[in-house]
């Protein structure tokens, strides 16, 4: 009868593109007569920003200001392959493609600024759209008049293309051994919580989290991924389920009332910290947060719950039934000399004995499975 | 069907069964009334009606006539935003930008009708049937609050991001 | 550097709070029709008959399609990796779960669709289905797939696997195991908008397909193959989409839009229900994570087992990507030098399981990192603490034996104590990712330890990385 506080930690590590790469993105860049920058990606924004993180990328990358920077992503007659906006690879590779279009393109402009000012394009710099000589700066000539001398005086276009892919590995067979990908993102999670142990309700008080993204490109959207994985992470530790009886298939329902997605009343505070400890080769040291975002809260949460009521709960979501039904049964693990077994009712072994596996299985405890 | 669409008289032919999000979408061309459930649980075909939000999916033309309806392309457009806009654009309160309509027309409806600053707990209580599925709402509530404080910061609103760089 | 750190105003801000974005949805052309679909309401059952003769001259209807309408049927989402395609796009002698699609008609209002799709006639022997994950080596259990109910990614070997180390020698040298199991449920993307697609079938015989996906070219190339074109015969129009989490990765409404749309000779627009979405469209997959941690007393995990079976649903869709990025992550945060994963790909009769944000890794970071909070509890230990000892360091190997050049979590723990306003002991806030030495460097971590590779920093001065993976 009465309401208990807890609190749960988890440390987790998320890897940035596709899992054992293979998985390439293109871009090309083009510089308009005035100097405005249009960007060809096929990167899909599905909100997370890359449309504003993209031309963040090829602005500072070219020396332009972000307002003379275009993105078309809408079709795949004009935008070159992206694999996809999935596996946290949006501003890391495909960003590392337009960082390389860009500074293709930028390459470009250099030589053309190195002619009308006579000097080596070593000698020179781009900044806020002014091409500068190192060490001179009153010698310059603007972006735009880079651009506008490229097309009407020398008959050229400044166009840039890049492509960037962590190669397909694939892994040993038996071993596992293999570089699956080009970097991980960290994070750690602290969750509080208060557990109603009569109705078995969970309110999350406070999320603390903190994350290394390498360099966040725009805070604010990372801010943004934080706040949005946070939620979705709540949801799938406590609310969330397509099936209430699974394995059984009857669903929770078709409309969103049925199916508890988190809402605004289940807004816990927040705290977010984000760390930059810049990676060798993601775009100005950028990793990932996109997926990781709603990674740690299931760990955290239980172990929180744990921590308030003293149970485990380790069939997700830990809906009001299940914290009281393990509040009721405070199942006790199974101490069979060294060995403390948890969960052992969940099992493999128990729900599918060996005897019913004529052809082979597995034990529990795990012994080198056998099939 | 007789009703005023932002200030424009409409006739529908439709069929008394349709819903106005039907109408808005397919014979108006107004768009901003997403199509999220069709069942009245997502909140992003919102619109108001006689100044009251209400689900143009749940809401048939049948129950319409004479009606004033708003719907988001009446706010503002990019040069004339209204304080609602202008807020969740300054505190990006928009991500994938589908619910968004629906957040406004609540958002706009709550503070008329308050006619004064809202707290938090006062936007959670209005919108809290709206659903949104990238931002954690989190944001949301910032814009609405500020809105109602009639804020117009001019630039983008900072951010309460702790960053740190880490000692190689 | 102006941009880069900027928290700069979204590209698509003002047209957000405008409504001036254009979703799939928000596009209509001259002369477009509805798609409604057919859909099974039988987990598992070999169809008799089908017929869509009446339906096909219901009023407004342009076009009907089953399976023999598409030019191949039968495809998958992993043919780039060289995994079998299995999944028809509409179903011709069977159905493997409620809601996979089996018809699908264009007419000219949603309402006469629906009608239309009522009156298909189709005949169903039902079967038993299969559930239990558990069960999936059960002699008595009905199989998914001709081949079985467990997924074989070597001819010999059905799971993924890592075995590094010495661990049978690490748990007779333990002095407690500690295990459990993991059961995260399958929950929806639930995306704001639902999946919608919008083809037209152009004059010059290219097609257009406007797509909800999260990957243009990948969703063409699917479309592609079901239609045999080459992908230059199409074009995706997209880019910007309410939301996706993964849910939007599955390529189905493109490629059925296509072949009404070339059938009808009329633009054909198909926009999910939320029904069709919360029942029917891909869901996160339900997975079953077993660990046994072999730890010494204080606190060092000397060797990890697990079993993970992973419910892929009736179709592979991209379980068996999934199943080989889980594998990998299973020894989470920390050193631990002896493993042995095995992970198993199982087909059920539910509805097929694809990619949500975190895909694979997410249940692994949960059995893990809830296991580690107990086996700092069974050992009495301060869970910071335990997690802080056993973190990776610059020159620990992955259960891949990929050697960490500069693991962060040592310093996102203490950064998270802190904000927490945890106060750990002054030798936990002293500790770094610096190479294990002195007692953070007991005997059985002294062998996985590499010398890790330096790299420059590719970014500095401007230059991109202009090699990738370099």
């Amino acid at each position: 009868m009465a309401v208990h506080r807890g609190r749960g930690i988890a440390a987790i590590e998320y890897p940035t593109g596709m899992n054992q790469g293979g998985d390439p993105s293109q871009a090309w860049i083009k510089i308009k007569p005035d100097g405005h920058v249009d960007v060809f990606s096929g990167t899909v924004d599905l909100g997370q920003g890359s449309k504003t993180v993209h031309t963040q990328i090829a602005a500072d990358m070219i020396g332009v200001p972000h307002e003379w920077v275009t993105m078309n992503n809408a079709d795949t007659d004009s935008s070159p392959v992206s694999f996809g906006t999935f596996a946290s690879r949006g501003t890391f590779i495909d960003g590392n493609a337009i960082a390389v279009a860009a500074y293709r393109a930028r390459q470009r402009l250099l030589e053309l600024a190195s002619r009308m000012l006579e000097v080596d394009p070593e000698d020179l710099e781009i900044a806020e759209g002014e091409v500068s000589v190192r060490g001179a700066p009153a010698r310059k000539v603007g972006v735009a008049e880079v651009a506008a001398t490229a097309s009407w005086t020398y008959g050229e276009m400044i166009v840039g293309s890049g492509a960037w892919m962590f190669p397909h590995v694939e892994p040993d067979k038996v071993t596992g051994e293999c570089e699956p990908n080009a970097a991980i993102s960290y994070a750690a999670c602290v969750a509080e919580v208060e557990v109603d142990d009569e109705t078995g309700e969970v309110v999350v008080t406070r999320l603390i989290q903190v994350y290394d993204v390498g360099r966040a490109i725009n805070p604010v959207l990372v801010d943004g991924q934080i706040q949005g994985g946070a939620i979705m992470g709540l949801g799938l530790a406590l609310l969330e389920e397509s099936y209430p009886y699974y394995p059984d298939i009857a669903h929770r329902g078709p409309e969103f009332g049925a199916y508890a997605a988190p809402a605004m009343a289940d807004l816990p505070e927040l705290k977010n910290v984000v760390l930059e400890d810049p990676d060798p080769v993601g775009p100005f040291g950028a990793k990932a947060i996109g997926e990781m975002a709603n990674n740690g809260q299931s760990p955290a949460l239980i172990a929180a719950i744990h921590d308030a009521v003293g149970v485990w709960v380790t069939e997700l979501p830990a809906k009001p039934e299940r914290v009281l039904r393990a509040i009721d049964e405070r199942r006790e693990p199974r101490r069979e000399g060294r060995r403390v077994v948890f969960d052992e009712h969940l099992s493999v072994a128990t729900v599918s004995p060996p005897e019913r596996r004529p052809e082979g299985g597995w034990s529990f405890p795990l012994v080198d499975v056998q099939l | 069907m007789k009703f005023v669409v932002n200030g424009r008289q409409h006739t529908s032919v439709a069929s008394p069964l349709t819903t106005l999000l039907h109408v808005l979408r397919e014979e108006l061309g107004l768009v901003g009334a997403k199509a999220g459930c069709q069942h009245g649980s997502c909140g992003s075909c919102t619109v108001l009606i006689d100044g009251e939000p209400r689900r143009s999916c749940l809401t048939v033309v049948a129950t319409l006539d004479g009606a004033e309806i708003t719907t988001v392309e009446a706010l503002g457009d990019p040069s004339h935003l209204s304080d609602v806009q202008v807020a969740f654009n300054e505190h990006y309160a928009a991500q994938c930008g589908f619910c968004t309509p629906g957040m406004l027309l609540a958002a706009t409806a709550l503070i008329s009708r308050k006619g004064r600053p809202v707290e938090r707990e006062e936007v959670v209580e209005a919108l809290g049937g709206h659903y949104c599925r990238c931002t954690g709402y989190v944001r949301i509530l910032d814009a609405v609050v500020a809105a109602s404080r009639g804020e117009r910061l001019g630039t983008m609103a900072p951010t309460a991001l702790e960053i740190r760089g880490v000692e190689p | 550097m102006k941009a880069v750190g900027a928290s700069l105003p979204r590209y698509d801000g003002v047209a957000h709070v405008t409504a001036a974005s254009r979703f799939v949805d928000d596009f209509s052309l001259p002369g477009m029709l509805w798609a409604k679909a057919l859909r099974s309401p039988v987990a598992s059952a070999r169809i008799l008959r089908l017929d869509t003769a009446r339906s096909a001259t219901m009023p407004g209807v342009h076009a009907v399609i089953t399976h023999s309408d598409v030019p191949n049927n039968v495809v998958g989402h992993q043919e780039v990796w060289g995994i079998a395609p299995d999944e028809p796009l509409l179903a011709e002698h069977e159905v493997r779960y409620v809601g996979q699609l089996i018809a699908v008609v264009a007419a000219e209002t949603e309402a006469q669709a629906l009608a239309a799709v009522q009156a298909i006639e189709v005949e169903f022997e039902e079967r038993p289905a299969f559930f239990d994950m558990r069960k999936a080596w059960d002699s008595d259990q009905p199989h998914v797939t001709p081949d079985g109910n467990v997924y074989f990614y070597y001819p010999d070997q059905p799971q993924r696997q890592i075995r590094k180390g010495d661990v049978a020698a690490a748990f007779a040298e333990a002095d407690v195991i500690v295990e459990g199991v993991y059961r995260p449920g399958a929950v929806e993307q639930a995306p704001a908008e639902p999946a919608s697609a919008l083809s037209v079938a152009e004059p010059n015989g290219r097609v257009t397909i406007h797509s909800t996906s999260q990957a243009l070219y990948y969703s063409m190339d699917i479309t592609a193959r079901h239609l045999r074109m080459p992908i230059g015969q199409l074009k995706f129009v997209g880019g910007t989409v309410g939301g996706g989490f993964g849910g939007k990765i599955d390529t189905l409404t493109e490629p059925v839009t296509a072949v009404l749309a070339l059938k009808a000779r009329r633009p054909v627009k198909w926009r999910w229900t939320r029904e069709e979405e919360m029942l029917c469209s891909s869901t996160r997959a339900a997975w079953h994570v077993e660990i046994a941690d072999a730890v010494t007393r204080d606190g060092w995990i000397l060797g990890r087992r697990t079993l993970t079976l992973h419910d892929a649903g009736a179709y592979m869709r991209t379980s068996a990507y999934a199943c080989s990025k889980h594998t990998f992550h299973l020894a989470g945060a920390y050193s631990i030098p002896a493993c042995a994963f095995n992970t198993f790909v199982v087909m059920t009769n539910h509805v097929p399981t694809a990619a949500m944000r975190g895909f694979g890794v997410t249940s692994a970071s949960f059995a893990v990192e809830t296991h580690m909070t107990r086996v700092a509890e069974v050992l009495g230990m301060d869970p910071w603490e335990l997690r802080l000892k056993n973190a990776n360091r610059v020159g620990d190997t992955s259960p891949s034996r990929v050697v960490y050049g500069n693991p962060s979590t040592v310093t996102t723990l203490l950064v998270a104590a802190e904000a927490a306003g945890v106060k750990l002991p002054p030798k936990q806030r002293a500790m770094t990712n610096a190479m294990r030495e002195g007692a953070l460097l007991p005997a059985h971590l002294v062998e996985q330890q590499r010398k890790p590779e330096t790299h420059l920093l590719a970014w500095r001065d401007g230059r991109p990385a202009l090699e990738g993976g370099s």
